[in-house]
């Protein structure tokens, strides 16, 4: 069976390509490191993958704001081979500055077109400063996120500064609820499942106030997802916040699942 | 379409949304509220672009929302005043920016967005400013106050409008900041025939840091008629130095490069025993022979002492290195930029290791005055909060934007490092041990021919003289030019690109541009091939005009420096123009013999190699050993409530306390390799002994990261500091389950100055105290068969204020690298489950000498800190460590916690802490220990070699066999419940709520 190539970016200060390429390679994919100027030149085309990946980092330093930068790279540099490449229905995935990346150049919450017109945005935690710890999301059943297909819930780490997420049109967030693009969740674990709501939950189960408590997004068809925390980062049990507290069997840790959904995607297809 | 070169300025501030706050703002009013007691009602923030430019007013347009401001959450304008437009007129607004010629990182990312958009502007530029409005200012707080604590005056200016201004609409406004031009002098020669008084002007004058006896040997060295013979035929002056020759001597031969004090000659003295020795060489004599005898009986040493770091095999495909450096000074005088620089400088060693290392996690250990210190700070010097906050903050910048976790750290408090505060920053960088092409990586193969490549930034008038300025006190007159903003993001896609030309087989050798510059970098290189040729007129400059000795010596920061084959020299180049970095060739190894240097046809420098590099007079030293006297400690008598509240006392000094606040702003789990973190438990917020990490992705074979450092003890003895030092490390490694036969140090000096001058009176004492601390490494370290693979000293952490002169009590941070079999397998600090077994493991003994009890209750008027400071019997430590982690790999450790400051009761609190749980302990056994053992000492005294561990009582009887034969008490068990008690011989001597002490 041939296995999916994934495109991990890399450059200009991207800095988890090493365990996001490791993460798609665990889940039965081959993935590449791509230096975005390789794509831009076109040394590189993306139309040879089946997945792309924007990993976190630091691009340009934050400077002028998280993933800006680097989404404008993205928007003006290579505008028509990223708008076939999501027309084309391939999965693509933005993780913490790589969310903030798909963001701001547009693509998510995104629309039908692929018009890359900006219309959320992530703001600077309420904290006003970067904080590393963890949080459990959950994820909405309903969404056509093909990168979330059957998850519950997981624990995963944060590791961001502005990762609060926004938008100046608050009937934009009813009606990506409506469209279950709002689809992962920061969540208390002692609640019982299901319990995402859209009251703000307190600082630190919800480490950035965003609005609704969302942590990712997809687009309306499911394809391209985003979101702040870091899948990526509990690729394996002994990764985890307390599993030395915990009875476990070691193995695959709980953000991988997101990994094997999209490989396991391409593979249908 | 271009127009005119204008200035615009761009403003752009948080639009007004519901459920949108100003953040930037409110960090502004907490900070405020924090450090200097100001409580204003509220605060905004104003970010400003001023941008120098032809584009056109059409184009200037778009450049508001398409790259500024977000067009979502923010507000954005060009050439208006947003000042204007507030409803309420602020009663203060002050705006920020930078010096000219100072590192503006966002400026640069500015200017970078902007040629994505007009890829013609490449010429413009773009300066970044800070407004800060204010409303509800308290009675009596002036503006220039608030200014004050927003602006830095070494690297930034600011401009304030008060409140009259405000109502007149006038806004604060700072200049565009021009970077002025240097003025370019002529390469000139220094007359050394003159007096030995005239000698030491010239090294003062020039900042040059070199005493009498280095200047004649200089002179001496021009003297010679065949170096003068050999000099007539270079064009350069024949009889004496050229400027650039002086200052790369000056640099070489500086304490901060060739710890001179580490290489003297001293005569030691003991008052006590008698002993009147000569020791050559303390490096030599107590560092390097212990690990070179430790070699002979390992095979996994693979490179130590002569590269950027110290590298060692970890398995057959993987090596691994470590280096810590100290960033003391540039700290002092800019916290946030000196402490920036100061890691991503050391992230430079590690990918200047061999033919090139990944930094993969970095270690950062800060010694500052206590942050709640109310006297007076002495001119020139910043409260020690404002340091730690701008410290921390850029460590945090450094590290977190260049991809590498901080996994592990520690942050120690004492009034005398208000006049200097000490910024260790370390990392460890990972190898793979054979590249393609067959070279082993940690082999450097440089070979006559090869091109010198200058990679990463551009030279400037910043960082002249930080090598020198460092082994100076610090004064009022010390240079702002020695202070340097680091660029995480230039140095990030250097890093990229140097690992891939690594990968390809491009590199011969590399170094890193740290102290020195190119005087040293290339100089260093150059002793590997014997000769070098620069030339200086090649270098990419950040201002025209530098003179030639600035270009050689100049440390402007991310730069490396790179031998290439010629052949694949246009790989290297294609290399580097995809990641966007610049390369340029500089010069050419050689075999001459020579260090040559021109400025384009201009010769600047001809130096021999080994006068260089061993030209460098030894010094000769005195030191006298006289034990100081101390009050001794005293102890009240209290009951068990009573012990409980000095628990809770204990708990809340700022060296014992929780640092989670600041630590939870670093990164330290990128890499996705992070198994035992800063904090663990049930809530996340015990503390972790050391750091281990899976660098591997998917792999389960770990390294240990963990440090030691012991300040305190320095007052009674040194040689108890660095046998704490490292004994605290190792036992750090011990807890989390480190592999015992591949374990590696590093030793980090932080002194005031021990030379006996007119400044320093008591030198021979600082310098005992330096021998005592060195015997304690060796000594230690053989026992434990903990090679000291990498080090550095910092000899001069003394400030001369105000007349006045404070020095850093004598302070070794030991840092340890190990391995660590199976990271599944990895123990964590806090108490697992009520009803496990709590042992001791190591011996108890009466040792509360400068303990941090002992500086609690003389801060509280009791008493003083004299006493027995603990005292190390490696073997036996060694002994229960073995056994201890042995039954680690058996499965049979719940948890493992160090027992350090505050002794046994704050090491039961922090387990505790971490699993919601109380404990029970009858301390009775410890008597079995030592007869004279009281209370005290008991609960709270600091003896080493002891760790507290917790078993489930299922294991209990398989985990005593084995460790029988070592020193390991039965103590109590973990409870229900959140309270400790302890009870000797059946009574309660200490009790306490876990609770009441949390808040």
């Amino acid at each position: 069976m041939m296995k999916p190539k994934v495109a991990v970016l890399s450059g200009f200060g991207i800095n988890c390509e090493t365990e996001t390429m490791a993460v798609f390679e665990m889940a039965g994919a081959t993935a590449d490191r791509v230096h975005v100027n390789r794509l831009v030149m076109g040394t590189t085309q993306l139309s040879d993958y089946q997945i792309m990946a924007i990993p976190g980092g630091f691009s340009f330093g934050d400077h002028l704001g998280s993933g800006r930068l680097l989404g404008n790279r993205l928007r003006f540099g290579l505008r028509e081979e990223v708008r076939e490449f999501v027309s084309a229905g391939n999965p693509v995935i933005g993780i913490c500055n790589g969310f903030q990346v798909l963001v701001k150049m547009g693509l998510l919450p995104g629309d039908d077109q692929v018009s890359l017109t900006q219309t959320a945005s992530l703001a600077l935690n309420d904290s006003g400063h970067y904080e590393n710890r963890w949080a459990t999301l959950e994820f909405d059943q309903a969404s056509p996120c093909i990168w979330t297909n059957g998850l519950e819930r997981i624990r995963v780490p944060v590791r961001h500064g502005e990762g609060k997420f926004v938008t100046d049109d608050p009937n934009l967030m009813d009606k990506w609820t409506e469209s279950g693009q709002l689809v992962a969740r920061y969540v208390d674990p002692s609640d019982e499942y299901p319990s995402a709501g859209d009251e703000t939950l307190p600082y630190p189960i919800s480490p950035n106030q965003s609005w609704r408590n969302v942590a990712g997004v997809c687009n309306p068809s499911g394809m391209v997802f985003g979101m702040m925390p870091h899948p990526e980062a509990n690729h394996s049990t002994w990764l985890g916040a307390t599993w030395t507290r915990e009875e476990t069997e070691h193995g695959e840790g709980e953000g991988m699942a997101i990994f094997h959904n999209a490989v396991r995607h391409v593979l249908r297809v | 379409m271009s127009s005119e070169t204008q200035i615009r300025l761009f403003e752009v501030t948080t639009k007004d949304l519901d459920g949108l706050p100003d953040s930037r703002g409110e960090s502004v009013r907490s900070m405020l509220k924090a450090d200097y007691g100001i409580e204003v009602n509220s605060v905004r923030v104003i970010l400003g672009y001023q941008v120098k430019s032809d584009i056109s007013d059409s184009d200037a347009e778009t450049l508001i929302y398409d790259l500024f401001a977000d067009p979502v959450i923010e507000i954005g304008t060009k050439g208006s005043r947003m000042l204007d437009d507030f409803p309420n007129l602020p009663e203060a607004a002050i705006q920020v920016g930078f010096k000219p010629g100072v590192t503006d990182n966002s400026g640069q990312a500015g200017l970078d967005g902007l040629t994505t958009l007009f890829p013609n502007q490449s010429s413009a530029k773009v300066a970044t400013f800070t407004t800060y409005a204010f409303w509800g200012i308290p009675e009596g707080i002036t503006p220039s106050e608030l200014a004050a604590a927003l602006h830095n005056p070494m690297i930034e200016r600011a401009s304030v409008a008060g409140r009259d201004d405000c109502f007149k609409g006038v806004w604060p406004l700072l200049e565009f900041p021009e970077r002025p031009p240097a003025i370019f002098q002529e390469p000139a020669s220094v007359d050394l025939e003159i007096s030995d008084d005239e000698l030491i002007e010239i090294s003062e004058r020039g900042l040059l840091a070199l005493n009498l006896n280095e200047m004649k040997t200089i002179q001496d060295h021009y003297r010679d008629p065949i170096v003068r013979a050999d000099r007539e035929e270079t064009g350069l002056p024949p009889d004496r130095p050229t400027d650039a020759e002086l200052e790369c001597l000056a640099q070489t031969w500086s304490e901060h490069c060739s710890h001179k004090i580490f290489a003297a000659r001293i005569r030691h003295v003991d008052k006590v025993t008698g002993e009147d020795s000569t020791i050559d060489s303390l490096f030599k004599t107590h560092i390097m022979q212990p690990t070179l005898d430790i070699q002979t009986d390992v095979d996994w040493l693979l490179s130590i002492f002569h590269d950027n770091s110290g590298v060692i095999s970890w398995n057959d495909d993987w090596s691994v290195c470590i280096k810590a450096e100290t960033h003391n000074s540039p700290s002092a005088l800019d916290p946030f930029g000196g402490a920036i620089t100061g890691i991503v400088g050391v992230n430079r060693d590690i990918l200047g290791t061999g033919l090139g290392a990944r930094p993969i996690a970095n270690t950062d250990i800060f010694c500052f005055g206590p942050p709640d210190y109310s006297g007076s700070i002495p001119h020139g010097l910043f409260h020690p909060s404002r340091v730690f906050r701008g410290v921390h903050s850029g460590v945090r910048s450094g590290g977190n934007e260049s991809g590498i976790p901080t996994v592990n750290g520690a942050i120690v408090f004492d009034e005398r490092y208000i006049g200097k505060p000490l910024v260790f920053c370390g990392t460890v960088g990972i190898m793979p041990r054979l590249l393609a092409d067959g070279r082993e990586s940690h082999v450097k193969t440089p070979e006559p021919g090869d091109v010198v490549y200058m990679v990463g930034g551009r030279v400037g008038s910043d960082g002249i003289h930080g090598a020198t300025f460092s082994s100076l006190e610090l004064t009022e007159e010390s240079p702002s030019s020695a202070v340097q903003i680091g660029d995480p993001i230039t140095q990030k896609k250097m890093i990229d690109m140097i690992l891939e030309a690594r990968d390809a087989g491009l590199i011969q050798v590399i170094t890193d541009n740290g102290a020195g510059g190119l005087s040293s970098s290339v100089g260093e290189m150059a002793e590997l091939t014997g000769g070098a040729d620069l030339d200086l007129g090649t270098v990419p400059l950040k201002q025209a005009g530098l003179s030639s000795w600035e270009i050689l010596v100049s440390e402007s920061q991310e730069r490396m420096t790179v031998g290439v084959r010629p052949e694949d020299c246009s790989d290297f180049e294609a290399l580097a123009m995809l990641h966007e970095v610049e390369a340029t060739a500089v010069g050419s190894f050689t075999d001459s013999g020579a260090f040559v240097v021109r400025h384009g046809e201009t010769p600047v420098a001809n130096l021999p190699i080994h006068f260089l590099f061993d030209g460098c007079p030894q010094l000769n030293l005195e030191s006298e050993w006289q034990p100081p006297v101390h009050m001794p400690v005293e102890t009240p008598d209290l009951d068990e409530v009573g012990m409980g509240a000095v628990l809770g006392r204990l708990l809340a000094r700022p060296n014992v306390a929780s640092k989670e606040w600041w630590v939870r702003s670093y990164d330290h789990e990128v890499i996705a390799q992070s198994v035992i973190k800063p904090f663990g438990g049930a809530n996340h917020d015990a503390p972790g002994d050391a750091a281990v990490i899976a660098p591997l992705q998917g792999g389960t074979q770990g390294l240990v990261i963990s440090n030691g450092i012991a300040p305190r003890y320095s007052d009674i003895d040194a040689y108890a500091m660095a046998a704490a030092s490292v004994d605290e490390a190792l036992r750090n490694a011990v807890c989390v389950g480190v592999d015992l036969d591949l374990i590696s140090g590093l030793d980090n000096f932080c002194w005031p100055d021990p030379i006996e001058s007119s400044k320093t009176p008591d030198g021979r004492y600082k310098l005992a105290q330096l021998v005592r601390a060195n015997r304690a490494l060796d000594d230690v370290c053989r026992a434990y068969q903990l090679p000291c693979i990498s080090g550095k000293d910092s000899m001069k952490n003394d400030a001369m204020l105000g007349g006045e002169k404070i020095s850093v009590p004598p302070t070794l941070l030991f840092s340890l690298l190990g391995n660590h079999h199976d990271v599944r397998k990895a123990v964590s600090s806090d108490f697992k489950r009520p009803g496990d077994a709590i042992f001791i493991v190591g011996q108890t003994h009466q040792e509360l000498g400068a303990s941090e009890l002992s500086f609690m209750l003389r801060d509280e008027g009791v008493g003083g800190i004299g006493g027995a400071v603990p005292e190390i019997d490696p073997e036996r430590n060694m002994a229960a460590y073995r056994a201890l982690t042995t039954a680690m790999r058996d499965e049979l450790v719940a948890s493992a916690h160090d027992c350090s400051d505050g002794g046994l009761s704050v090491a039961l609190a922090e387990c505790c802490f971490g699993s919601d749980s109380g404990a029970s302990v009858d301390a009775s056994i410890l008597w079995s220990d030592c007869e004279h053992l009281d209370l005290w000492g008991a609960l709270f005294g600091e003896s080493l070699g002891r760790i507290l561990v917790s078993i489930r009582p299922e294991d209990r009887e398989a985990f005593e066999n084995s460790m029988k034969g070592v020193s390991c008490h039965y103590i109590g068990e973990v409870s229900e419940g959140d309270e400790i008690s302890v009870t000797r011989n059946g009574e309660v001597v200490l009790f306490a709520s876990m609770s009441e002490m949390r808040e």
